[in-house]
Parts: C-alpha cells; structure tokens; sequence
C-alpha cells in the first residue's frame, strides 16, 4: 500500500488580492459547454456529412480555411480546448505532484507549450495559403486553378 | 436479588461462531522507529465485534505499546477515525462481519495529517482550518428571547450539523493529501452548517473565505468525502451548495 | 503566559504555566464555565480529551425548560418533578435555582447559535421526557428542548464554537492527576493543577487563583454502561485522594434503554415520542407499574420493573434476558427525523430496524448522582459547611445536589448548562478578588513519581483482566438491585484487586503518547471510586431513587433523610475500606416539598 504523510505544504494561508480560481471554475464548466457543440460539430461536418470521412484531404481543408465562419470556429476550438486542456493539466500536476520545484517546472512548461501551441495554431488558421504556388493541380483546392 | 448483566446478544441476533481475524496495523514509533511498518496480529473475534473491539483486545491481552485514540465507541465522539481496508471509517461503527475475514483487515491512521505514533495523527492542521471558517453563530441582535426559525429554515443546514469533527472526510480527500493548505471538506461542511443558518449574518464572510485558492475551488468531486462520512452527511453536495452560493454571491 | 521548563533528574520535563482561572474538562460544564470566565479572566481549559469528543456529545433527548412553547407549563412545576424524581433527597433550594435558570440557559444556547427543532410557528420546541410532569403529576408535559437526537452533540458544538469565538486557551490530551492546595491566611485554598501532557509525556503544573472541576462522570465502574472510555472517575478521584469528601456516592443512574448487552444508550426521547417497552408476551408492563405515566416513569422505575420483568422469565429473547423497546407504530417518518441516530444505532449495532421490529434494551449505566459535594454557587465543601476557597466543581462530577437519588431525564444537559455558568461566574470573581495561593515545593513531585514508578513497572499483573473483573463484579453485584450480600462480595472483589493494583505492570516504556500508562492511572481512579460508590451503598439501609436494596426494600425517611457524606481518612492503600473510610451524613435541603410517598 502506498503511504501518505503529514501534507505537503503546511497550513499557511495568505490572502492574495486576485483570485482566478473561480474563474478558473467557471471557465472549465462553461468552455466545456462549449466545446460540446465545437467538437461534434466538428466532427460531424469532418466525417459524417457529405461523403464522410472519404471527403479529408488538403483540398477540403484548405477549402475550411477559407470560409470565416470556420475561421473563427477553429480559433475558438482551439483557444477553449487548449486552454480547458492545460487548465486540466495544471489541476493534476497540483494533485499528483508534490515537490515544489517539480511542480513550479511543470507548470512551466505546461505554460509555455500551451503558449506556444496557440501561437502556433493561430498562425495556421490565419495565414494558411490554400493555394500554394507551384503546387500539384491534383492535390489543391479547385478554386485555386480559378485564380 | 443481585442482577446479572444480559450476556451479549450478538448471540441471538448474529451468527455465534468465534473465529480468528488477522489484523495488519501500521505501527510506527518515532522514539524507536525510523520508519512505520505493518506488523500482524491474530484475535479472537465475533461477527458483530467492531474493529475496535479487535484494537482493543490486541492492545490489553497482546501489546499495550499500541496506541489509538477512543473514547464513546459508538460513533459519536468522533475520535477513532482510521484507514480500514483502504476506507476511511470509524473503528467502533465498523463491524467485523461487515468486512471480508477471509483476508486480513489492513489499519492504519488516517492519511494527510502529521504522523504521531501507531493511530494517532496530529490534529492540529484539521482544527486549524476549522477554526478559519468562523465557525460560530454571528448574529448582531439580541432578542430576549429565542430567534424564530421556521421548521424549513431549520432543516435547511440539518445535514450539516451533524458532523461530529473526526477528520474522516478530509484525511480521504486526494486534494488535502497532496495540499495540506486546502480547507478541506470538513472545514466546508461546518461553514455551510452556518452559511445556511437563516439566524446567521456573516454567511458573506465566509463564502468570502472560501473563494479562495485553497477554497471550495480545489473540490474535485471525487466524493471520497461523502463516501467517508461516518454520520453520512451528503459532503460533496454541501461543498456544491457552497460554490453556488458563491457565484450566485449569497446563500 | 509565563512558560519556564526545568528538567528534573528523572528526565520529566515540568512546564509551569499562570491562570486566572483553569477549568479541567471540556465536556459541556467545563466549556459553559469557559464561557463565562474567558471574557472576564485569563483563562484555560485543561482536557484529556479534543473538546469535541467529550461526551456530552453523547446525550441525544433534550434539556428540559420551562418555555411552555407548547402547552402550559411553570418552572415551578419543573422544581417539583425534580425532587419527586430525586426520591426527595434532591437539595430544593438548588432545584430551584436549576428549573428558574433553565430558561435563560435554553435562550443562551439558542442565541449562541445551538439548532434547536421548532414548532410550526418557529419557536423552540419541546417534548415529553421521563418524569416530567404538568401540575405535579397530573399529566406528562412537553418540557424537553431537543435538536432531533443528538441534542447534547449540539450543545458541545455549539459551546466548543462559541470557545472558538472568544479564543479560548484549551489544552487538550493534557490529564490532570494531581490539585494542589496550599494554605494562605489560615485556610486551605486551591493553588493550582498539575497535567500529563499526553503526546509527549511531559508535566505541567498550572498555577491558578480559581480551578473549576468539570470532569464528568465514572460509568466505567461497570461493563455494562452508556459510558465512554475515558469516563474513568479522574477528577472525582483526585477530589478523594485529596481528603475532600464524595456525597451520595451510592445512587447511580441505570438508563432503562440500552441496547440489550452492548450498552449504547437509546434515548428516552424515543418514549417520549410514544414509543413502548414491551415483555416476552407482548405485554406494555409498565402499566402495571406505573398507571399514570407508564413508559415515562422516571429511569430508576423503569430499570428495576425490566429487571424484575427479566427476573420473573417474563424477558424476551432465547435467553429471556432482555426486553423489547417497540418504535415500530411511530412510524418510519418520526423515526428518521426525530429519532434519526438511534435507529441507526440499532440498525448498525444489533441488526434490528426499529422501523419494523421491536428493539431488545436492558438498562446500562448511565450517570452518578452523587461525587464532589458543592454549594449552589458550585463551590467545593470540604465538611457539610465550609468551603475550600478558589475550588469549584460542576457538571456530572458534582453532586449540588440538584439530582437527589435519581436524575430526571434532560437534567443533566440542564445541570451542565446552568450550573458550568454558575461555576465560570463564581470562579472569575473569586479569581478577580484574590491572590494566588502559593505553590506547595516542588509541586509536581507526587505525579511525577506516580508516573516514573508506573512508566517502569513490570509487576505480574496486566490492567485489562483487573478492570475486567471490577467492572463486571460491579455489574454482578452492584447495579440495579443490591443487597449486603452482594455488596459484600464486590467489597472483597475491590480489595483484592487494589492488592493486585499494587503489582501491575505495563508494556509501554515511551513517553510519546503513552495511554498503557494513563489506561493504568485511570484503572487506579476506577478503583478507588468503586470502592467508595460500594461502600457507601452498603451504609445505605434502604432503598431510594437509583439506590434499590433488595434487603431492605422501602424508603425509610426517619433515618436516612440525608445525604452521605465519604471522607477518605488514614491510609488510601489499606485493605479493608473501613480502615480508611469515614461515613457522615449531611442534611437535605427542603424548602416546599415535604417527602411524600412516590407514586406515578
């Protein structure tokens, strides 16, 4: 059997000016609300409707990327799920992880692969070239043959 | 006519059988231990002996040097808090034909406060957070005579009264036992058995106190509490009530 | 607070502290008196226990006051049942004073935030309770104020957080072995306490102007009881090792509903809801005994009519050894929200649900009526007038005496209440008016050597069979009914284990939470108090209250009117008691009532 001690950290509790864990509370129920209609949204337009999984290619992609209505779709799928998902993470590192200075490297990096990860994916979404030149017919959008 | 004393009763109610349980306790010692071990010990027990029945007899017919806290042994003191087979419970409400005697029954102290010696933790941390939560009747007048309270009004908080202080809940919950800065859900049980008292004026402060870091927030509704709770108080629930009063910004 | 350390040779560590006032005991008496004194005094409470476990906690019916929320009722008419229910040896001018200040300490309790039940129309309500009648006798009344069934558990919370409140210093898991008391300006005061800390075996000796004994009682004495664990008699031990005399030791409470070989109490509160004591056949027997008020005759009737049902082959049971305590015509309703954990208790201890099945009780021990005699401002009497100046005593440990030779239902939770505030009020103007009385040299030094003689014994003997033995002589032969025989026996009982006292030995060697070592303290407490409980049942030629002799079975006013009074006198550890126990005898109290035939 595993053993626990005395706690990790002592009572010592100082009342600091902001607190973001109602915040927090709040936004990992309301972005989960959220995310329902996101995700299966998403997948249904992706493999259910039209001619279903078969249809994904670059070209279909690339031809999401284009319409504003998917723009922001993804940007906000991105953003709540990414967000939702480091907030979770942060959560169990808090449970499972005692040592302070695991803890504070953790979170660090948790912090700054998210950062990086939404800088990342919204550059995609907003600077994507769906027509990139020089590329096979064959395999882009056809409206790009129309430009 | 000098009377004698029933003879126990167990013997018409349950089974009669006497049979040898082994009881696996963690011991630890800090005047002669480094670390805490499991050590094993045989007693002779009836079905509805309780596990403290079985504590006891180790303690005054095998070793004396084992130390546990008790005191009213039927569930209402709240002393005897302990790990049972992975389950926090109280000894003296837990019975023996309750548990699995083909295999031996693992005690140990509850998890997440200091350990003492054997059983006994130190308590200290769990009072401490109590006493932050205010827990106390604040009300500003003083009527000649009693505060009127309807019968709802009264069983509005009913639930949460009847915690009985024991550490069972908190020492089960996995946030405390990795944050010991956490209120814990004993501390929130006992703010909500004021924050829903309709004769209470500073429900505001502590739903204040319990916006915190280490408040309500850091529940992860794993209801190991409710589960725990020896006088089955609905914990979790209490600790929801007390979110949503808090974002609903009053009781 | 003035904190010095000094080791002694024998490696005990002695901490010295300073208070106004120290209250030992943080059961409802001792918090109550707390209260009071915090505010007013520099104050601690020294207890063996988190204040919390005390078992106060443990009450479940209620505190009788005569609110007359429901129906009409006097304070007047409260006074009356208490003597009637004391059997007439109950000190009426302190009766009194319990049923007037019942009010205001049911109001106290409320305002202080204590959830009581309520009635429709929001006050606090009240229920039928053993005893407790409406114009002396005619009827039962609805006096008991009650928070579903666990009434005392809210009284110790709510007296525990309002010591929060006021920041209140406890010292908990600290025993209290020894009082001190020293002379100044001719008189014997009280000077200060000395306490076991248990989780690191150190002492501690607290010097104070006031001391407040609210120690509770000593069930443990018998095997059978409601009684928690730790009620071992500490503090009415230490009042008797002292030389102050015990009164009315004799007249303990059996509580007629016990879970049948356990034990654990079921409340009276049950009867009060309606509820009916039934033999083998079905029978409701208490009519028999009682017609008026049948299964809420006071708890010394109930006990002796089961018993005698049991002893006639009228119990139930294969071995005809229990009677049936029948709930099921309540209702499911009732019983889980008026009596909620005492059908758990039967469901969880006996497999029985009361919903559906009758419960099987026998009575249990319950309270002593008797221990450290005090005036009606709680302060200890050394003699049947004088009173040790700075020593009060409240709550189950002492005897005022407001119980006579039995306690009413919901009394005691009353008792705690008013006269723990009577304690802490007269404790901070004596502590306000006076000065220290001086520490005897080296103070601690009879503790520390009971402790360091105890820490290494390896005699033969091992505490549990001794106290095994005492506590099931005394239910054998000292319980419900009693005659010289069997007193005599347990005498011989008591003697023979006091000599194998002497010889015990425990396995504990540590310093760190030792409780081998308190458990063989307490046994030494449990002893001594067995002895003076049974010696002055055998003084008592007659029957009165919870005091039933089978051998001379009528009450006899003429020459046993009076309270008795135990004074320890010669050497504690000689054989025979008579050696070393002084009876005497005290006048009752009366100011209304004069004794009549008690009849329900």
């Amino acid at each position: 059997m595993t053993t626990i001690d005395a706690p990790r950290t002592p009572v010592n509790r100082t009342r600091r000016g902001v607190n973001l864990e109602k915040w927090g509370w709040m936004y990992m129920r309301a972005s989960g609300v959220v995310l329902v209609v996101l995700i299966f949204g998403h997948l249904f337009v992706n493999l259910v409707a039209g001619e279903g999984v078969k249809q994904i290619d670059f070209a279909f992609v690339a031809g999401k990327l284009t319409d504003p209505f998917w723009i922001v779709w993804d940007t906000l799928l991105l953003w709540l799920a990414l967000i939702h998902g480091a907030n979770g993470m942060r959560t169990l590192v808090n449970d499972y992880v005692t040592k302070p200075k695991v803890r504070a490297a953790l979170h660090f990096a948790l912090a700054s692969s998210t950062a990086v990860l939404l800088i990342l994916g919204t550059l995609v979404i907003y600077t994507f070239d769906p027509c990139p030149a020089g590329a096979d017919p064959e395999l882009v959008a056809s409206f790009c043959s129309t430009l | 006519m000098a009377t004698t004393a029933p003879e126990a009763p167990a013997q018409e109610v349950g089974a009669v059988q006497a049979f040898t349980v082994t009881l696996i306790v963690r011991r630890f010692d800090p005047e002669k231990d480094a670390e805490p071990y499991w050590q094993d010990f045989d007693v002779e027990m009836y079905s509805t002996d309780r596990v403290l029945d079985a504590l006891h007899k180790i303690k005054w017919d095998q070793d004396g040097t084992l130390a546990f806290r008790r005191s009213c042994a039927h569930g209402i003191c709240g002393s005897d808090a302990m790990r049972i087979n992975g389950r926090n419970r109280l000894a003296c409400k837990t019975l023996i034909k309750d548990l699995d005697i083909t295999k031996p029954i693992y005690v140990e102290a509850i998890k997440g406060l200091p350990l003492e010696k054997d059983l006994i933790v130190d308590m200290e941390p769990f009072f401490e957070s109590y006493r932050q939560v205010q827990p106390f009747l604040i009300a500003s007048s003083k009527p000649e005579k009693e505060r009127l309270q309807t019968i709802e009004q009264r069983a509005r908080f009913d639930d949460t009264t009847k915690c009985i202080l024991c550490a069972a809940c908190t020492s089960s919950c996995p946030v405390f036992w990795t944050d010991g800065q956490y209120f814990g859900p004993a501390a929130i049980v006992n703010a909500h058995r004021f924050i829903f008292d309709s004769r209470d004026e500073a429900a505001q402060v502590r739903l204040d106190i319990l916006n915190d870091k280490e408040g309500v927030w850091r529940c992860r509704t794993t209801f190991n509490c409710s589960e725990a709770c020896p006088r089955g108080i609905e914990v979790t629930k209490a600790i929801a009530e007390v979110k949503q009063a808090i974002l609903r910004g009053r009781p | 607070m003035s904190t010095e350390t000094t080791m002694t040779p024998t490696a005990s560590a002695v901490h010295h502290h300073q208070f106004d006032v120290v209250i030992v005991g943080a059961g409802g008496a001792g918090m109550r008196a707390a209260i009071e004194a915090g505010p007013n005094a520099k104050t601690a409470v020294i207890s063996k226990l988190y204040p919390t476990r005390s078992h106060t906690g443990a009450a479940q019916g209620g505190m009788a006051a005569a609110l007359a929320n429901v129906e009409e009722d006097s304070w007047e008419w409260h006074t009356f049942d208490t003597v009637k229910g004391g059997d007439y040896l109950v000190d009426q001018d302190a009766a009194e004073i319990l049923a007037k200040e019942a009010i205001d300490a049911i109001i106290d309790l409320e305002n202080m935030g204590l959830p009581f039940n309520r009635t429709p129309d929001g006050k606090i309500d009240q229920r039928r309770f053993g005893g407790h009648t409406r114009d002396h006798g005619k009827a039962p009344v609805r006096r008991a104020c009650y928070a579903a069934d666990r009434t005392g558990h809210m009284i110790l919370q709510t007296l525990f957080q309002n010591c929060v409140k006021l920041g209140i210093d406890f010292y908990n898991e600290y025993y209290v072995l020894d009082l001190l008391l020293s002379e100044l300006d001719g008189e014997r005061r009280a000077a200060g306490v000395v306490a076991y800390e248990l989780a690191t075996g150190d002492l501690h000796v607290f010097h104070a102007k006031s001391i407040v004994f609210a120690t509770g009682g000593f069930g443990k004495i018998y095997k059978t009881t409601s009684n928690a664990h730790t009620l071992t008699g500490d503090g009415v031990g230490i009042i008797w090792r002292k030389g102050i005399p015990l009164e009315d030791m004799e007249f303990f409470q059996f509580h007629p509903t016990g879970l049948a070989g356990l034990g654990i109490l079921l409340t009276e509160g049950a009867r009060g809801e309606g509820a009916i004591l039934r033999n083998a056949s079905g029978e409701r027997f208490m009519e028999r005994y009682a017609p008026t008020i049948k299964d809420l005759a006071p708890r010394d009737i109930i006990s002796r009519c089961m018993v005698q049902e049991v002893a006639e082959g009228r119990g139930a049971g294969p071995n005809k050894d229990y009677v049936l305590l029948d709930c099921t015509h309540l209702g499911a309703e009732v019983l889980e929200t008026k009596l909620p954990d005492i059908t758990e208790f039967a469901r969880t201890y006996l497999g029985v649900d009361p919903v559906h099945e009758p419960v099987p009780v026998m009575p249990t021990a319950h309270y002593a009526m008797g221990g450290i005699p005090t005036t009606i401002k709680a302060e200890v009497l050394a003699d049947n007038e004088t009173v040790i100046k700075g020593l009060y005593a409240a709550g189950e440990c002492a005897c005022v005496s407001v119980h006579g030779s039995n306690r009413l239902g919901t009394n005691s939770l009353l008792d705690i209440n008013v006269f723990g505030k009577r304690a802490g009020k007269y404790a901070v103007e004596y502590a306000n008016s006076a000065d220290f009385a001086p520490l005897p040299e080296d103070p601690s030094k009879e503790v520390r050597e009971m402790v360091e003689r105890l820490r290494v014994a390896d005699g033969p003997e091992r505490l549990a069979p001794l106290r095994k033995t005492l506590q099931e002589e005394m239910d054998k032969n000292a319980q419900v009914f009693r005659t010289e025989e069997s007193l005599g026996s347990v005498t011989t009982t008591i003697q023979e284990l006091r000599d194998r006292y002497q010889n015990i030995g425990i396995q504990d060697r540590g310093k760190r939470f030792n409780t081998d070592l308190l458990e063989a303290i307490e046994l030494g407490f449990l002893l001594d108090i067995a002895e003076v409980v049974v010696f002055s049942a055998r003084n008592r030629k007659e029957s009165r209250g919870g005091h039933m002799r089978d051998d001379y079975p009528d009450r006899n006013d003429a020459d046993y009117m009076q309270h008795t009074m135990a004074y320890l006198v010669g050497d504690l550890h000689s054989a025979n008691p008579e050696d070393h126990i002084r009876m005497d005898w005290k006048p009752v109290t009366i100011t209304h009532y004069q004794p009549m035939e008690r009849k329900y």
